[in-house]
């Protein structure tokens, strides 16, 4: 039975989270309460979105370094679009539109031209950072449809909403699982990740297949920015920030047991290594303990389930399990 | 003059035997990589129902042949028929189209998807009109396309990782012969099997010509399985056919004094080049 469990791809990181929780629950007195659960919400859930479509990337053995940049372009442009006089909906659609295009670009490059995805996806965190302090005029600007004195129904359903973040972060990370794990883009995302060749050779159009994950990912950042943008009512156009954000998604897709090296991936473990990256920024919020322990605490817990992972897998071999 | 003088001395074999019931017939098929010539001039066909071995040195351009016939590479010139109609195709879909279906030198195996993934690799069964995998349905298949071919492999929700060099083999040609193709391409079909299981592979193979419905070309190296398994011969070297007969026409000695033959004549060809770039020198 533990062998069992262990032997999930998840495992070894809800076994991490699991600990931090109880860590977290048993040195601060106020911490199973409504308020506690609210505040540790923001933390993560705009990171389980992120790293959902990054998981498809990185079950390619690619990665998109430019879901930062996204995340913070396309509120922008959404903002743009609403200003241009389109409503608030069709803005929002539109700007996904686009934001899908940007990965498009990003998978031309990597699939058609042969660039590295890592350089491939820089050049277009650069070239969107730019893009996106130009067209703000590097001010701060209040997001469309939302206000600080009253939350309407778009905003309630686009990020303001207690809850609404969560859902959409619970029900897009279910949605993508089973789109990895039983359809034919899952299957062929695995398959391109796991043997390019040997898919080509079973007939899989393999540059399609990475074209149309990297507009999954760019949709997924963009997503989550809008959300982010309307929860918060204002953005800044702050890259630093945003790719800080970048990093948090990658390490969240790594602790949840999608292997950097492709053929293996779940979305449903980055929505874990989310909640721990929020478990630990929230836990130490209420601690009172500085935010430069952040990365300190989560160094440590990168290399502790990377480590489990690579144990995990051994047992999983010796016990002849998938 | 025999086949193999014939084209040692220079001349081409055109498709002599090319008959009407050809299902597959490839003319003049040239294909370059960057520096390297992999097919110079190559005249080749298969007939309805029969088992034609391709022979060959390593890198004579067999492989080359196979994966141009399968859609994978595109020739350089050169015409092809299928089953009498003009055929050049797209794709690797676009080929199986055709009815032709391929087994892989590498095997286009997915290490971490599991036998009954590999087998139904781009040909999912789907829970139609739901876009989901009918996995259940899959396996039941695999399972039973696997016991048609003899080979047991006891846990088709492995990822394939985990299996035996033939027991992968036996996946990647039960997906080829499990398919609705009617031509099928085979190379090196028993290179990583034990002598029981490809045993069992050459039994499949004298089951299908048998019955008649399959026509198969395959790249073998072992001359005893070429006259266990084949009706007809072709020698692919230097990028042209420098020998095709029938089994029952030819011997191991022959093909072996063809082989050797040509290995002496590149060796002695190498000799010349370096011999005329020293006087250079």
């Amino acid at each position: 039975m533990a062998t069992r469990f262990l032997s999930l791809r998840e495992g070894s990181i809800i076994v991490v989270t699991i600990v931090t929780i109880v860590y977290f629950a048993s040195s601060t007195s106020n911490y199973f309460t409504y308020a506690n659960f609210k505040g540790l919400l923001p933390y993560f859930c705009f990171l389980a979105i992120m790293a959902a479509g990054q998981v498809f990337v990185m079950t390619l053995g690619e990665i998109d370094l430019s879901i930062g940049a996204l995340y913070l372009f396309t509120p922008f442009m959404y903002w743009k679009l609403t200003q241009a006089g389109i409503p608030l909906v069709p803005s929002l659609i539109l700007s996904l539109v686009i934001g899908a295009g940007l990965g498009a670009v990003n998978g031309i490059f990597v699939a058609y031209v042969g660039i590295a995805s890592f350089v491939a996806t820089l050049a277009m965190l650069f070239f969107l950072d730019g893009l996106t302090l130009i067209i703000s005029h590097s001010e701060q600007i209040s997001m469309p449809g939302t206000s600080v004195v009253h939350v309407g129904t778009f905003a309630q359903i686009f990020g303001a909403g207690t809850y609404s973040e969560l859902i959409w972060a619970i029900a897009i990370a279910i949605v993508l699982q089973i789109v990895l794990a039983l359809t034919r883009w899952g299957i062929y995302t695995v398959a391109t990740g796991g043997n390019r060749l040997g898919a080509a050779e079973a007939g899989i159009n393999v540059r399609l297949v990475v074209l149309r994950n990297f507009m999954l990912c760019a949709v997924t950042a963009g997503i989550a920015g809008i959300l982010e943008g309307v929860r918060t009512s204002s953005i800044t156009p702050d890259p630093s920030g945003s790719n800080q954000f970048l990093l948090y998604a990658v390490a969240a897709v790594i602790i949840g047991g999608t292997l950097m090296t492709g053929g293996e991936g779940t979305v449903i473990g980055a929505l874990i290594g989310a909640l721990f990256i929020g478990v630990l920024q929230d836990g130490m919020a209420i601690k009172g303990v500085s935010a430069d322990y952040l990365y300190f605490y989560l160094g440590i817990a990168v290399i502790i389930a990377m480590t489990m992972n690579v144990l995990v897998r051994r047992v999983r071999v010796r016990s002849g399990r998938a | 003059m025999p086949d193999a003088e014939k084209a040692f001395a220079g001349e081409r074999i055109e498709a002599l035997h090319a008959a009407a019931d050809d299902v597959l017939r490839v003319e003049h098929i040239a294909k370059r990589f960057g520096p390297i010539t992999a097919l110079r001039d190559v005249n080749l066909h298969l007939r309805k129902g029969e088992v034609l071995g391709l022979l060959g040195d390593n890198g004579a351009g067999k492989s080359t042949l196979i994966k141009i016939l399968c859609g994978f590479h595109r020739p350089d010139s050169g015409s092809m028929w299928c089953k009498g109609q003009p055929y050049a195709p797209k794709s690797v879909d676009d080929a199986r189209a055709h009815g032709i279906d391929t087994v892989y030198q590498d095997l286009a195996l997915v290490d971490q998807l599991t036998a009954y993934q590999n087998l139904f690799l781009h040909r999912e069964k789907l829970f139609s009109p739901l876009p989901f995998l009918n996995n259940m349905m899959m396996r039941r298949e695999s399972r039973k396309a696997l016991d048609e071919i003899g080979i047991n492999i006891p846990r088709l929700d492995v990822p394939v990782a985990r299996l035996s060099g033939g027991q992968r083999q036996a996946i990647a040609v039960a997906r080829t012969v499990s398919s609705e193709a009617d031509i099928l391409l085979l190379d090196e079909p028993l290179a990583a099997m034990g002598a029981k299981e490809g045993g069992m592979i050459l039994d499949l193979i004298g089951r299908l010509k048998e019955e008649g419905r399959v026509s198969i070309m395959m790249i073998l190296h072992n001359y005893v399985h070429v006259f266990a398994a084949c009706d007809r011969v072709s020698l692919i070297a230097d990028g042209v056919i420098a020998l095709d007969k029938p089994t029952s026409g030819t011997t191991i000695d022959e093909l072996n004094e063809i082989v050797v033959e040509q290995y002496r004549r590149a060796r002695a060809a190498e000799r010349a080049g370096r011999e005329a770039q020293d006087n250079a020198a």
